[in-house]
């Protein structure tokens, strides 16, 4: 029977909306009886802090007031953070951040992935080896980056004067410059491996005999990826790059351990400038209406993910 | 050893004299039990000893030894820049607390100064705060402020107010009233390497005299070295920070509000004056032109500057007494050769009196922590056990273990603690100690104001980094920060 798992078919479907909402709902009660816990622990842990941070976000609350003391002050909050100079440098950052680190994590996840997917020895080995930035601890991580960027004992620094390159140690993360390229590098380097895997997975739909095929035909290296294995990825590759946007738009750990947004805000992405408003400044009111503009543009993202991951299905089902 | 006569150093000085009356300047002093006009190394040796207490029967008073109860506290413990000593007295002391009262159920939870006021501000706005907690001096009357605590004064656990600097106390009232009882009450000291000063041909028993020898130095230093002179610290969110840049501002006559005036009112910003940006351009002499000072100082708490002293890659930096016995567990952990360079740094090691500014003034943060009880409606569980709450601040502030439990790093927040036996020992055992003693009557609070830790942790930070990366001129960072201040003040919004 269809009811029970829910897969109902078309002739099916069209006789049940004809019983309106109600019926449909009699009808999947099963389903949704399934998914209740899961939708209870929703609306208490996602839904109604949502909400209250909507809420939050039109009211002011001043470092000498409680919380439970804040002035409504309407849409206030959103002006002032538009008419923000930080805004705009923290917006610049965030995007900087994104995109960099999302695109060359793909790209080197990409080209990892390429060349684990040929035969050799050793392949299981360096695949194991090349997942590990990915699996150790982001904070573990951050601690073992800032030491080898530091400006005085870093360990390039060290090698750089050790090998006669510079006299003095770079300075990476002390210069508002330099210090967002360096933590994006070391992002890049956390989360190249996540692309690696999916499109390793990914590569083995690529149906073997069409690249035989267009070898026999003549074509090159870059012919056959680009004609042929990279049509194969795409599904993949969409999912892969929004799943790397969403989680660098997110991303708190590595810029808040290493430089905590400094120096002089250059490396302060919106996640880290809504932590210290909130925690450090107690703006709280400022910060839900930071985060409420961050899960708008999340969820844009969501979106398009959600887009990308049912595109197959419908196809399936039109078919 | 340095020749610096602290003695004479402590007796000289008008702004000495001055900020010495700010500290005893509290309506609330009466009769203390040291004599604090005569506060000298001389006059705190020949307290040292001189009395007896019994913390046991002096807690039973405030809460019977076989009290039943429960306790939750959350405390500024030891961190990863403190000596392996301090760690030991912080166990002993949770110990001696148990076996003392064994029917408390006390649930400690040590956290970083840097994350304390977070975490405790998080648990405060859902209700699920402590029973008690211990806070770093600045952070008290922003709590108070906002009606999170009680009402607490030493009376309430068997001491006199008088028992405690007045300076301390200051920083515990709102609007008139008590909220808490200082544990701990420090000042910081100079220090140098001895070794580095003379290979750059500066007299190695001389520290500099003021600020603007500081920069010298550093700048001497480094040219001749190679290596940092000076260890300035501008990490945001650390409170590291500011107790290193104050001094310097107060020195050269600045500050952020009228904070080292005897009877400070807060009512005008004046990080932008002359003598304020005076000290911002020494910090940023000392880093953008002369290069002199670790590069890493945006990004860098004190005690990424420990390992670099001890190294020998520093000359000159500001800390405590305890950086000695931080200084002597490094070395342990150094192997080969390193042992003996360790060895020089640490033979090499002075201390001396905070620089004064260009016109002899001197001056130090005030700092310390202080306990605080909290009002049942933001405690977890909605319950607060004063008895027990009592018991725990009388074992702690008791002229025992307030001496214990600053033994290497800080001074006994009770006046009475420098009269006990163990400071005596101390005095003794703990290298420099005379040094920051002295530097006691210099020692100025913090604004008592709610704003001051965003001021202090945010606001000054940023300013230093504005200046030092080139985001901004000093003149413009200055008034950047005055401006940030003000609209903090009027209760801004951003």
């Amino acid at each position: 029977m269809t009811m029970a798992t829910g897969l109902v078919d078309a002739p099916l479907e069209a006789k049940a909306k004809r019983f309106g909402f109600l019926r449909q709902v009699w009808i999947h009660r099963s389903d949704y009886l399934n998914v209740l816990p899961a939708l209870v622990v929703m609306l208490i842990v996602i839904a109604y802090p949502i909400y209250y941070t909507v809420e939050l976000s039109f009211f002011t609350t001043p470092p000498s007031l409680q919380l439970r003391d804040k002035e409504f002050v309407g849409i206030d909050n959103y002006v002032l953070i538009l008419r923000s100079d930080v805004f705009w440098r923290v917006t610049v950052n965030t995007f900087i951040w994104t995109l960099a680190s999302t695109v060359f994590a793909f790209i080197l996840g990409m080209g990892s992935a390429l060349a684990l997917n040929q035969e050799f020895i050793g392949r299981g080995v360096l695949r194991a080896i090349l997942i590990i930035p990915w699996v150790i601890s982001a904070v573990a991580a951050s601690y073992i980056w800032k030491w080898i960027y530091h400006s005085d004992f870093g360990l390039i620094g060290a090698v750089l004067v050790g090998l006669g390159l510079a006299a003095r140690p770079p300075n990476l993360i002390d210069s508002v410059g330099t210090v967002l390229p360096s933590l994006i590098v070391v992002n890049v380097w956390r989360e190249f491996p996540f692309a690696m895997i999916m499109l390793t997975a990914g590569l083995q739909t690529v149906p073997d005999q069409l690249l035989r095929a267009a070898k026999v035909d003549g074509a090159s290296a870059w012919q056959r990826f680009w004609h042929v294995t990279f049509p194969h990825l795409q599904g993949v590759s969409t999912v892969t790059i929004l799943l790397l946007a969403v989680s660098n738009f997110n991303s708190f750990i590595i810029p808040w351990i290493m430089t905590g947004g400094g120096p002089s805000n250059a490396s302060h992405i919106w996640i880290t400038h809504i932590y210290e408003l909130a925690f450090g400044r107690q703006r709280w009111g400022i910060a839900s209406a930071y985060s409420v503009l961050l899960f708008l543009i999340l969820m844009t993202l969501g979106y398009f993910y959600v887009r990308a991951l049912t595109r197959g299905e419908k196809k399936e089902g039109g078919a | 050893m340095s020749t610096f006569d602290f003695g004479r150093a402590i007796r000289g000085g008008v702004s000495a004299a001055v900020l010495t009356s700010l500290l005893m300047s509290s309506p609330v002093l009466a009769a203390p039990p040291v004599d604090l006009s005569k506060w000298s190394p001389e006059y705190v040796r020949s307290i040292a000893g001189t009395k007896d207490f019994d913390t046991a029967a002096d807690c039973n008073k405030v809460t019977p030894l076989d009290y039943k109860g429960r306790l939750t506290f959350w405390y500024q413990g030891v961190f990863e820049g403190d000596p392996d000593l301090l760690r030991q007295y912080y166990k002993d002391f949770f110990a001696a607390f148990r076996k003392t009262y064994p029917n408390i159920d006390l649930q400690d939870q040590a956290l970083t100064y840097n994350d304390l006021l977070d975490k405790f501000r998080t648990a405060l706005l859902g209700n699920a705060g402590p029973m008690m907690v211990r806070l770093q001096i600045l952070g008290g009357v922003e709590f108070a402020s906002k009606g999170y605590l009680q009402e607490l004064k030493p009376e309430d656990v068997g001491y006199a107010t008088e028992d405690f600097w007045p300076g301390a106390m200051k920083s515990n009232m709102w609007k008139g009233k008590i909220y808490g009882i200082p544990t701990n009450n420090e000042t910081m000291a100079f220090i140098w390497n001895a070794d580095i000063f003379k290979r750059a041909g500066l007299d190695p028993d001389r520290p500099p005299a003021t600020w603007d020898d500081v920069v010298r130095y550093s700048k001497q230093i480094h040219d001749k070295l190679g290596i940092a002179g000076y260890g300035l610290v501008a990490r945001k969110n650390a409170g590291n920070t500011p107790y290193r840049f104050l001094p310097q501002l107060w020195g050269y006559g600045g500050g952020v509000f009228d904070e080292t005036a005897q009877s400070p009112t807060y009512a005008q910003v004046q990080i932008n004056t002359s003598a304020s940006k005076r000290a911002l351009q020494a910090s940023y002499d000392m880093y953008v032109r002369d290069k002199s000072v670790p590069v890493s100082a945006l990004t860098n708490q004190q005690a990424d500057n420990q390992p670099l002293f001890l190294a020998g890659q520093l000359g000159m930096m500001i800390s405590h007494p305890s950086d000695y016995d931080v200084m002597l567990d490094l070395k342990k952990k150094a192997s080969g050769s390193d042992v003996q360079k360790a060895q020089t740094v640490i033979d090499n090691m002075r201390y001396g009196l905070i620089p004064t500014g260009p016109d002899g003034k001197r001056a130090v943060v005030f700092g310390g922590s202080n306990m605080h009880i909290l009002k049942p409606e933001y405690v977890d569980g909605g319950k607060v056990d004063l008895p027990a709450a009592k018991a725990l601040a009388c074992f702690w502030t008791s002229p025992e273990w307030s001496l214990k439990m600053a033994y290497a790093g800080s001074n006994p927040g009770n006046l009475n603690g420098f009269k006990t036996k163990w400071m005596k020992e101390r005095l003794d055992n703990i290298k420099f100690l005379d040094v920051t003693t002295s530097m006691l009557p210099y020692g100025v609070p913090f604004p008592t104001i709610p704003e001051t830790p965003e001021i202090m942790n945010i606001v000054v930070p940023d300013m230093l980094q504005n200046a030092l990366t080139g985001a901004m001129t000093v003149d413009q960072a200055a008034d950047d920060a005055a401006k940030k201040i003000k609209s903090i003040m009027d209760g801004g919004k951003l």
